[in-house]
């Protein structure tokens, strides 16, 4: 996967901060085809071919950004004002949750292996005698790969003491956990919208931002600037993110319009609670296992993939999901919001809370919101938390093991030896495939914690630092506290 | 006569600090620690140089004078430039 700054984030981020801008001030309509002009200027040394297919990324950026199915709805002729216009009399539905571009697409070739001119052509060749399909041959005292033969499993490029192989991948496919990207016949990417889990993955993998996610933010831009009661839920992995203090930041999205902002470690505290004694009655009546169940890309993957997890991961609700009652039952007549790292947050929202949830948006959103509104995290007067004692633990479900962690805090052993907790650290293929044989051969743990994104919630798709300053901030911040 | 440090602020404005100023506080992991060693680096507020200024944000100071669009890489060759000329 990419690095979490690269040209294309910050590019991104100055796409939607300008659109918002434009938004806030009435401008929308009047300035939408002249943005791509104005954010690739001529005078710009384009990174893509030419500045004019750089302008045209930009317009299906900003398209993308007013959540706008680029795949299904994609028409040259008509100007970005038309479907500004669209956008704002009508919210467009949430999913599917990715989207591709295809002139975007750069078609990288076929996943492969190569052997450069590093090659020394030496005499030991151990490439030659590991390789298990006989596929190397030597032309010219050179290795070369017959591709015909060559069954991808990198054990030339292990063993190549010159490092002369060289794995060219395509990246998306590469990201996928799940095999829900494909290239058409024109080796164009395609998303298998059924297959998909929304993880994000591919979207943060693709180097010339061909996947895109349908952006939630115009919904909540509007309710924003329509002036309704609107509460933000901000998620555990928003420490960290931003400059400032969490107190600072409730000011901050406070200053943005939000009525009023809970924490989602709050509702994270009642997803611990029912989970320790959920997996106390379980493991009463002698189940064998039992996963958790507030990561929506897990729980996708378990209801599209591994239909035999549904049985052992827990029923608890997300953290998410009790904050929303959380906010229902304090603010009866005001719409929530979720903020947070996630794609697939959005999926569960639409799928579970249609009725609960009015809007999902990232961190990397919230802080377009904040640029657009010239406002400064850093220079607002802390806001008050309340108490936040009994749920300040449930922060750490933001990172790996953390919810484990919390679960067993609360969990009753009577004096029993603990149960053993495990963590799934990140969906890939390989742990998508150890998963997958859990029917079979259960796993040596009695609380298995999965968590699609590696490191946790603190290195989601829609993150603005990178994990480990973001562990660094978070660090320091509990250490000011005290 | 011992050298007086060289003063580098980084802009944690909002924007700067989402623009890529984030990434320059991981300062430990990129620059060269004979360098850090000569320096003193912290966070400032907004140094307000995205109102006036016509440069792109982050916006770092040092030595009292602003650079814009810095990166990790421009970060290290201003600093190291920066000691030397100390």
């Amino acid at each position: 996967m990419l690095e979490l700054n690269n040209q294309y984030t910050l590019m991104k981020r100055k796409i939607d901060t300008e659109v918002l801008k434009n938004f806030f001030n009435d401008t929308l309509v009047e300035n939408a085809d002249r943005l791509p002009l104005e954010i690739i200027p001529k005078h710009r040394t384009p990174f893509r071919c030419c500045i004019y297919k750089e302008r045209a990324m930009v317009r299906y950026r900003i398209m993308a950004i007013s959540g706008i199915d680029i795949e299904r709805d994609d028409d040259e002729e008509k100007p970005l004002a038309e479907y500004m216009k669209e956008v704002l009399a009508e919210d467009k539905p949430p999913l599917p949750l990715l989207t591709t571009i295809s002139t975007g697409c750069s078609g990288c070739p076929k996943s492969q292996y190569r052997i450069s001119d590093g090659c020394r052509g030496c005499f030991a060749r151990p490439c030659m005698s590991n390789c298990p399909k006989d596929a190397i041959i030597f032309i010219n005292g050179q290795a070369h790969i017959q591709e015909d033969r060559c069954i991808r499993c990198g054990k030339c490029m292990e063993v190549c003491p010159f490092h002369a192989v060289v794995h060219i991948p395509v990246p998306c496919e590469e990201a996928c956990p799940v095999d829900a990207i494909k290239k058409n016949e024109d080796g164009i990417v395609e998303i298998e919208h059924n297959k998909c889990i929304g993880c994000g993955k591919c979207v943060r993998s693709c180097p010339f931002g061909a996947i895109v996610e349908r952006s939630g933010l115009f919904p909540v831009a509007k309710m924003l600037k329509n002036g309704e009661k609107v509460v933000a839920m901000i998620a555990p992995a928003i420490e960290g993110q931003f400059p400032g203090t969490l107190g600072q930041l409730k000011a901050a999205i406070k200053k943005a319009g939000f009525y009023d902002v809970v924490e989602v470690a709050e509702g994270a505290e009642v997803t611990s609670i029912k989970e320790a004694s959920e997996l106390h009655e379980r493991l009463e009546e002698g189940e064998n296992f039992m996963t958790t169940s507030c990561c929506p890309s897990y729980m996708e993957l378990v209801d599209i993939h591994i239909p035999y997890l549904k049985q052992k991961r827990s029923t608890t609700l997300s953290p998410m999901g009790y904050s929303a009652e959380i906010v229902r039952e304090k603010y009866p007549d005001a719409k929530s919001v979720f903020i947070g790292p996630c794609f697939a947050k959005k999926v569960e929202a639409a799928k579970k809370y249609r009725d609960s949830i009015d809007g999902v948006i990232t961190f990397a959103e919230l802080a377009s919101i904040f640029v657009a509104k010239d406002i400064d995290v850093r220079e607002m007067e802390a806001d008050d938390l309340g108490d936040t004692a009994s749920f300040e633990d449930c922060r750490q479900f933001a990172l790996t093991t953390g919810v484990a962690g919390c679960v067993m805090a609360r969990y009753d052993n009577e004096g029993k030896p603990a149960p053993k907790t495990m963590s799934i650290n990140g969906l890939d293929k390989k742990t998508v495939r150890l998963m997958k044989t859990w029917e079979k051969r259960a796993p040596d743990a009695d609380l298995v914690e999965v968590m699609a994104c590696e490191g946790g919630c603190i290195a989601g798709p829609g993150t603005i630092v990178k994990p480990a300053l973001a562990v660094k901030l978070r660090t320091a911040a509990k250490a000011a506290q005290k | 006569m011992k050298k007086s440090k060289v003063k580098v602020r980084i802009c944690l404005g909002t924007a700067c600090f989402v623009q890529g100023g984030a990434d320059l506080l991981l300062y430990n992991d990129f620059v060269d620690p004979a360098i850090l060693a000569d320096c003193e680096i912290e966070g400032c507020s907004c140094l307000d140089e995205c109102k006036v200024g016509n440069g792109s944000a982050p916006y770092v100071s040092i030595n009292d004078k602003i650079y814009s669009g810095v990166n990790q890489d421009m970060f290290c060759k201003l600093l190291a430039e920066a000691v030397k000329n100390a």
